[in-house]
Parts: C-alpha cells; sequence; structure tokens
C-alpha cells in the first residue's frame, strides 16, 4: 500500500473542483494547473499549490500534453495524478507514462484503458465472454467494399462506429446499401480527425433503444462490484443531457443480469478503479454491451447520491493499494436521483455553444439538491473548452418525487450572462412521456418538437418589457443625454443606466 | 408640453412567432393576460442583477440586442424578439405584408376617407422611394401619398376627382 499524499489534478472545471474536494476531505494535498485561457477560473481557488502554465506558444493545451503533464508532477513532488474525464483520461500511453515515473495513475491500468479504448478489440473480448452484443463485424472494416459486404451479412440499419471512438463521437447510421460508400469514406474520414485512427467497424444499429450504464467498482486484488445503472436515455446527436439514477426501465432481475454481465466484462480486463460498462437495451428488454468507459464520468453523482458511496474517494483508495470494502450484497439503491447538465447553450438555437461570462449564479441551498460547477459570478465559459456551467443533481424518495424536487429547484437556479440550458430541463420535467419514463435515445428527435416552453405570461412580460424599452428610447421626456448603443450588444449595466435615467 | 405630433396612445409587441400584445401609453406595470391584470417590475439590485418581479417572484431579464424598434430579450432564460410599432407604423407594415404575399408587390391604400385630388404617376411608370403618387384630399388637407419603396407603378387603382373610403387600394407597385 501507498499513501497518496499528493495529487496532480490534470483536469479543470468542475470535476477539478469535484476531485480536490474528496481528495481534502481525506488529508490529501492538490496541485492544479493554471493556464492562459482561464487564469482565474474557479477550480484553481481549491488547490493547495497552483502551477503556472506559461506557454502561449504551445499548440495542444497543457491538458492534452502527455509529456508536460508527467514533467509537471514530478516537479511539483505529486505521487498520484487525477486525471479527471475528457482529455487524456482513456489515453493508456498517458498511464503508463505515469507508471513508468512512478506517479500512481488514479484509474485502471493501462492495459485494461487500452483494451477498452479499442473497440474491436473490446467487441472480441466481449465476444469471447458471451457477453450479448449486437451483430457486428469481428474486426475494423478495410474499405467501403468490405462495409458493403459486411452490412449486407448484418443486415440494415447499421451503424458505422469508429475503432479509437467513444463518447459518442464520429458514429454513422446506415440505412441501405446505396449509402454505405459515402458514409464509410465520411465516418473514416471522421475518424481520422478526431481520434487520429480511420479505422471503423460496424454493428447493427438498434432502433429506438435505451441507454443503461453500469458504475464498476473493482480494486487491484480482484472484487469488481457493480453500483447499479444510470439511465442516459436523453441525448441529442448522442451527447447525454440528462441522468437518472437508477433506471425507469429496470426491475430486480434485470438489473442483477445485466449487472453480472458488466462486471463479467470489467473481470475479462482485470479491470480496477471505477469505470463504466454502457448497454443498449432493446423494446423487449434485451440488451447489448455497447462498450466500456474507463474513467470517472460526468454523470456520476446520481450513482453516489443513491448509494451513498464517494466515488472519486474509492478511485483514490484503490489506486493507493486499499482493498474494496464494499461487497456486492452492501450495496443498496436509495431514492431516486436526477442530473441535469446545465450548459451555456442556447436552446432556440439548437443547442449551439453560447460561450460568455457568467455575470450572476446562484443556486437553491436545500436538502437532497447538490450542485457541481466549476464557475461562479465572473468566470467565463470559453469557447476552447466544453460549455458546460454546472451539474444540478437532486434527490427525491422516488421518481416522482425527484421530478417533482427537480423542477422546484430548476426553477431558483439563477444564471445571467449566458444562454443555459436551463429552459430545457423546465420543460423536460413537465413532459408526459418523460414523466412516464418510457423514452428512448430517440425522444429528443422524435417526440420532441420543441426544446422548450414559454408560457402567454412569460411572453406577454417580455412583450412588455419591449414595450417598455420603445417608450424610453423614443418617447421619453427626457430623451436627450441617452445614447443606446444601436444594434450593439448590451449589457446589464447600460439598461441600469438607462432605468435610472428613465 | 407642445407634442409636435398627435400623442401615441397604444403600442404594439409584434413577436417573431407572429403573436401581438397592445400596451395602452403612459405605460403601467400592468400587463394584462386572459382577461385578468397582473402587476410587473422591472428592477435591479446587487445580488440579483437586473430582474422582473411578477407574482411575488423574480425572473431574470436581459436585454440581449436591440436595433431600432427590434428588441431581443431574454425572460426566464428564453429569448423573444419583438418588434415595437405605433398604429401608424402598424398600419404601414400590414400595408407592406399585404404585399408581400404575391410576388413582392406593395398595395398603397388610403390611409383615410377622401378626394383624390390628382394621380402623379402612370401604369408601367418607375417609382422612387418617397415619390409622391396621389394626392389625397382629407379633412381640408392636401396630403400626398408617397411609395415607400421603389419599384414600377403595375395598377393605378384611381382617377384625380374621385371619392375613396378608408384602405381602398390607390395604386400597386412591384417593388424593385
Amino acid at each position: 500500500m501507498t499513501r497518496i499524499t499528493r495529487i496532480l489534478i490534470a483536469n479543470r472545471g468542475e470535476i477539478a473542483v469535484r476531485i480536490m474536494r474528496t481528495a481534502h476531505s481525506m488529508g490529501i494535498e492538490c496541485v492544479a494547473v493554471r493556464t492562459n485561457v482561464e487564469p482565474d477560473a474557479m477550480y484553481l481557488s481549491f488547490a493547495d499549490i497552483i502551477h503556472e502554465e506559461e506557454d502561449e506558444l504551445a499548440e495542444i493545451p497543457v491538458f492534452l500534453d502527455v509529456e508536460k503533464l508527467i514533467s509537471i508532477a514530478l516537479k511539483t513532488k505529486c505521487d498520484a495524478l487525477h486525471p479527471g474525464y475528457g482529455f487524456l483520461a482513456e489515453n493508456a500511453y498517458f498511464a503508463e507514462k505515469c507508471r513508468d515515473n512512478s506517479i500512481i495513475f488514479i484509474g485502471p491500468s493501462p492495459d485494461a484503458i487500452y483494451k477498452m479504448g479499442n473497440k474491436p478489440v473490446a467487441r472480441q473480448i466481449a465476444l469471447r465472454h458471451k457477453i450479448p452484443m449486437a451483430m457486428g463485424t469481428p474486426g475494423s472494416v478495410a474499405n467501403e467494399d468490405e462495409a458493403i459486404r459486411q452490412a449486407g451479412r448484418i443486415g440494415y440499419p447499421v451503424i458505422i462506429k469508429a475503432a479509437s471512438g467513444g463518447g459518442g463521437r464520429g458514429m454513422r447510421i446506415v440505412r441501405q446499401e446505396s449509402e454505405m460508400e459515402k458514409m464509410f469514406i465520411l465516418a473514416s474520414r471522421e475518424a481520422e480527425k478526431a481520434f487520429n485512427d480511420p479505422s471503423v467497424f460496424i454493428e447493427k444499429y438498434i432502433e429506438n433503444p435505451k441507454h443503461i450504464e453500469f458504475q464498476i467498482l473493482g480494486d487491484t486484488y480482484g472484487n469488481i462490484i457493480h453500483l447499479g445503472e444510470r439511465e442516459c436515455s436523453i441525448q441529442r446527436k448522442h451527447q447525454k443531457l440528462m441522468e437518472e439514477a437508477p433506471s425507469p426501465a429496470l426491475d430486480e432481475t434485470l438489473r442483477a443480469r445485466m449487472g453480472e454481465t458488466a462486471v463479467k466484462i470489467a473481470r475479462a480486463v482485470g479491470y480496477y478503479s471505477a469505470g463504466t460498462v454502457e448497454f443498449l437495451l432493446d423494446s423487449d428488454r434485451n440488451f447489448y454491451f455497447m462498450e466500456m468507459n474507463t474513467r470517472i464520468q460526468v454523470e456520476h453523482p446520481v450513482t453516489e447520491m443513491i448509494t451513498g458511496i464517494d466515488l472519486i474517494e474509492q478511485q483514490i483508495r484503490i489506486a493507493s493499494g486499499e482493498e474494496l470494502t464494499i461487497r456486492q450484497e452492501d450495496v443498496r439503491l436509495t431514492g431516486w436521483a436526477i442530473e441535469c447538465r446545465i450548459n451555456a447553450e442556447d436552446v432556440q438555437a439548437g443547442f449551439a455553444p453560447a460561450p460568455g461570462r457568467i455575470e450572476k449564479i446562484s443556486f437553491p441551498d436545500e436538502p437532497g439538491v447538490r450542485v457541481d460547477t466549476g464557475v461562479r459570478a465572473g468566470s467565463s465559459i470559453v469557447a476552447s473548452y466544453d460549455s458546460m456551467i454546472a451539474k444540478l443533481i437532486v434527490t427525491g424518495s422516488d421518481r416522482h418525487d425527484a421530478i417533482i424536487k427537480t423542477k422546484l429547484a430548476l426553477d431558483k437556479v439563477w444564471i445571467k450572462g449566458t444562454k443555459t440550458t436551463l429552459p430545457f430541463f423546465r420543460m423536460l420535467m413537465r413532459n408526459p412521456i418523460f414523466q412516464a419514463g418510457t423514452f428512448t435515445t430517440a425522444f429528443i428527435e422524435k417526440d420532441l418538437d420543441k426544446f422548450h416552453s414559454s408560457s402567454e405570461y412569460e411572453e406577454t412580460i417580455a412583450a412588455w418589457l419591449a414595450t417598455k424599452l420603445f417608450v424610453e428610447e423614443n418617447l421619453s421626456e427626457r430623451k436627450a443625454g441617452i445614447s443606446f448603443d444601436q444594434g450593439k450588444e448590451l449589457t446589464p449595466w447600460l439598461l441600469r443606466k438607462r432605468l435610472t435615467q428613465f | 408640453m407642445t407634442p409636435e405630433r398627435p400623442a401615441i396612445k397604444k403600442l404594439y409587441a409584434l413577436s417573431n412567432e407572429g403573436h401581438k400584445f397592445s400596451f395602452s401609453l403612459p405605460l403601467k406595470n400592468i400587463i394584462r393576460v386572459n382577461g385578468r391584470d397582473y402587476t410587473v417590475e422591472l428592477r435591479e439590485d446587487e445580488k440579483y442583477g437586473v430582474h422582473i418581479l411578477w407574482k411575488n417572484r423574480r425572473y431574470p431579464v436581459e436585454i440581449v440586442r436591440t436595433k431600432q424598434n427590434r428588441y431581443e430579450i431574454l425572460f426566464n432564460d428564453i429569448g423573444h424578439v419583438f418588434t415595437v410599432e405605433t398604429p401608424v407604423s402598424m398600419q404601414r407594415k400590414k400595408v407592406l405584408r399585404t404585399g408581400a404575399g404575391k410576388s413582392q408587390a406593395l398595395v398603397v391604400r388610403a390611409p383615410m376617407p377622401g378626394k383624390i385630388i390628382d394621380v402623379l404617376v402612370r401604369e408601367g411608370a418607375p417609382v422612387m422611394k418617397g415619390e409622391a403618387l396621389v394626392i389625397l384630399e382629407a379633412m381640408k388637407m392636401q396630403n400626398e401619398i408617397q411609395s415607400v419603396v421603389a419599384g414600377t407603378v403595375t395598377r393605378i387603382g384611381v382617377k384625380a376627382g374621385q371619392n375613396v373610403m378608408k384602405d381602398d387600394i390607390l395604386a400597386e407597385i412591384s417593388v424593385k
């Protein structure tokens, strides 16, 4: 056993804050990296030591620079490194480099990362262990001719996936042979661009499935358990918007079967640390292994809320060589948790990123409401990173209670300065299909014609405000002296100035 | 107080979704929905920034953009776009819209009942924006009815000496 005393946080934003919170509670120091892009970021104020990274000429961001991160860890005398999610979290080379330099990588082994990261390899392993899977190609597909041959054997519709892909990127659905050649080339090109690897493979496309994933915990002594499932079917273009735990689609029997399968896959690669096994569940309740994510996930808090287990703490304990103290029979799922990803995106413009400066931000502070965030008033949501503002995690006694509490909590979130996905979640919580729990991954595309809803009252108030501004600008006696910068962005400050003169 | 033009009694806010809201002037802190009046207040403080107080609850509000009479407002995190019109500009808009439906033609209608004194253009003639089309006498005043667009006169609907009612078609212009 090695006692970890100082961790380099090889990440930023809310997950950096999240990791440091637990590390501190365990008496571990944290080193964070300051970048030029967001020198005043919130996560920095949680760090015990800040490493200044001032290389303005660097082409790739520091969080993607293996050599740089290793040298920072060595320089700041860190005995461990936490990669968070995204960036290098699922990079086997990075994990290996850490090991070579005697830095504990808080995550699984490089071997497990490699095997699960390479999708055709993962498929072969799953196949060997008789894990249910959608029919697919045994390995990568060499060219369009082979793609057409293989897809003919599997039967349309099929999905082309990047061999080195993940996180929903680089996927193409092909419904008929005539589209295959074009789609194959597009997918391969996309894969090369996104993952530096043009190889793709083909799977049977499961229509309208649910996306169900299982949280895995394993230690270095071969103990592996699962902490139940997360329901992640609310997605748009394969990007998750909202997650809940447990799933309304599972009962104890199915949960046990899927959970055992998830553990079996993890065992097949000698998995340790926290990981996630993703499945598709079809309308006949057949499930298919999709992929395994070898990192902590964005949506991990919903599992924490219903199991009472701190996943970051478990990751750190496992990394320092401790044996799991939780046995499968100890795991109890209590209550229901919902996570809304509040992103700086314009719901009315097809979820387009809406970077900007957060002027005001506040969240309800009450029991059952947890907020994981990496921004505060004055922070900027920059275009170079993801658009996440905060994760609102609400826990209730059951699903119905959790939905009601989420609805109330959403109404108490106050964010000014940028457009957010809040209107989407306010609408979602009131949607009958969502409330019934029968939604699939096609929900957003097929069952919604609008991503937000606005009442007649709200529209009337907005109309009143527009009229008020018009009166002030055009009909006010004291019009002179107020210059209204027409066509320019107006800040609340400008509005205030104008109001006081009104 | 010596208003140079007649006081405006009403304003219209037209949403880009085609909804119309009207407000009487002077503007009060009241909105009317489904026949009921509600008080709304625009406020600002250090903690919440600019916001609307409605039914004892604060809602975030932001003016995202404004251009002439067009306002983009973010209320409770949802964007709304309105153009605010006076009764006069509203009328003009209506005239423009009537023509817009088919082949970019503008229909010019009599803004008030009266007598046509003179027709200043011929069918087929090009007109400039602001060029007088007819002279309409009403309430003992001669009014020049001008083209609000540049284009070609495709039809003249009246003759000199003719009496017209409000909204009678005076001319049609195909927009350039």
